[in-house]
């Protein structure tokens, strides 16, 4: 990964570097992405927070935020995002004030596709911007709120102006240079417009450890909603409605998924183990043997957790030999419910 | 050279107790080690991130965020970020220029007369 510096530059060492880069410019500015052909756009309803000092950063993010329904000032975020040091924001740190608000941060494909398709869907895009040139990084936190095909320039909350139209090349040229690094922020149980089902499952996941278990149950509901017969989604919603303990909704998921992807593992495993938890081991093992016919050619890490989850079901089963109870049929019924 | 001798230490016993107890009583498959790493990788990254986190958290202390701040911040970052801040700080951009100064301004109201860059047509 090649990360865009920013380190003081000192005025001897400057001068061959500049001459370099605007030769570089010159040439990049040509093969700019031409301008989309989509509506004109405005968001009118993304608040504005106005930048003070150098502080970006959190009046971007409390713009985002506040739009996704969050009650945020910017003073609360300077305390959770900005560097006195550094006169600025980390990217990392902005993602992580998102989180800590209980709103995924979605960072979006680096293109210029994914962040128009995102204000045609009605979502206000953070970016990062270089202002300046790549040897003397100005970098700058905005907001993009809309797009006008006839002028050909963007529409930004940016720093003191609550409208800030910056053509189209110049635009793009700057976030170019912020390496197309784009954010959104939605409210809950909505996702990117742009985002497609493979990453939206690892997305949810890579952030599940630092929210809410509400919060991800809700990102989860939302894309089974969207993509209501994709494995992973199943498979991660499922799990969410484990964990929040709605155990009857989480067993027709993992039922659903195990009837199109027989050798889905994982799925065995998890719902092997609610089984198990809901009182019912006969059924639990009558899921989890498929899975322990197959061990030979699996991860050791799978393998173990399906060896750990049968061994506890037979532990279970020698302490009650009893069938399991009647309530058993309906976490197994693959009826729809 | 005191402070890194007990991290190695913790680092150390953390491993043992990670490795040891871990996988005992993982019986459930949880999403992010399904879609993001196996158990083991997370435990050795969330092991990798208790350096990461003092250094980070430092790191934040030094550059005047207060330690309290300093402490919620680092809590709010991934083993993955951690890892990433601890090395790369220096180099990342951070955001929140509204003015410019000194030699630089100068090349910059060229570049900005040819059109290349937007850093005063307002911010």
């Amino acid at each position: 990964m090649t990360l865009p510096t920013c380190s003081p530059v000192c005025s001897s060492r400057l001068r061959p570097f500049l001459w370099l880069a605007l030769a570089l410019l010159a040439g990049c500015t040509a093969t700019l992405p031409p301008a989309p052909d989509i509506p004109a756009t405005e968001l009118s309803a993304v608040p504005f927070f106005a930048q003070e000092d150098y502080q970006c950063g959190p009046a971007a993010l409390a713009t985002v935020l506040s739009w996704s329904g969050v009650t945020i000032t910017t003073d609360e975020l300077n305390r959770q995002v900005y560097l006195p040091g550094r006169e600025g924001s980390l990217q990392l740190e902005l993602v992580a004030a998102s989180r800590r608000a209980q709103r995924l941060p979605f960072i979006l494909t680096a293109t210029p596709q994914a962040l128009f398709t995102e204000l045609a869907a009605g979502h206000p895009v953070l970016v990062l911007q270089n202002l300046a040139i790549s040897a003397l990084p100005q970098w700058h936190y905005a907001v993009v709120v809309g797009y006008d095909p006839q002028r050909q320039r963007v529409l930004l909350r940016s720093g003191t102006q609550e409208r800030r139209w910056e053509s189209y090349t110049r635009f793009m040229a700057s976030w170019r240079r912020g390496a197309y690094w784009a954010m959104a922020i939605l409210p809950p149980g909505q996702l990117p417009a742009s985002i497609s089902a493979d990453s939206a499952a690892i997305e949810i996941a890579r952030n599940e450890p630092l929210l809410a278990p509400d919060t991800t149950l809700q990102a989860w509901e939302g894309a089974l909603a969207r993509w209501p017969d994709h494995p992973d989604i199943v498979f991660g919603t499922a799990n969410a409605r484990r964990q929040a303990d709605a155990l009857p909704s989480a067993a027709h998921l993992y039922n659903r998924l195990l009837e199109h992807n027989p050798a889905h593992l994982a799925a065995r495993n998890n719902f092997a183990d609610l089984l198990l938890h809901a009182g019912c081991p006969h059924a639990a093992q009558a899921i989890i043997a498929p899975a322990l016919a197959t061990t030979a050619n699996l991860p050791p890490a799978i393998a173990a957790t399906l060896g750990s989850t049968a061994a506890d079901i037979t532990r279970r089963q020698t302490v009650t030999a009893a069938a399991d109870p009647d309530s058993c049929l309906s976490l197994t019924d693959t009826a729809p419910r | 050279m005191f402070t890194s001798r007990v991290l190695i230490f913790l680092q150390v016993l953390v491993f043992t107790i990670v490795s040891t107890v871990g996988t005992a009583h993982a019986a459930v498959i949880s999403n992010s080690d399904h879609f993001v790493q196996t158990e083991r990788q997370q435990q050795l990254a969330k092991v990798e991130s208790l350096f990461a986190r003092d250094v980070v958290q430092q790191q934040l202390v030094t550059l005047g965020v207060s330690p309290a701040d300093a402490m919620a911040r680092a809590a709010a970052l991934s083993p993955a970020e951690l890892t990433m801040l601890a090395q790369h700080m220096d180099e990342l951009p951070a955001g929140g220029i509204l003015g410019v100064l000194g030699v630089v301004l100068v090349v910059l109201i060229v570049l900005e007369l040819l059109d290349v860059t937007n850093v005063f047509s307002g911010l």
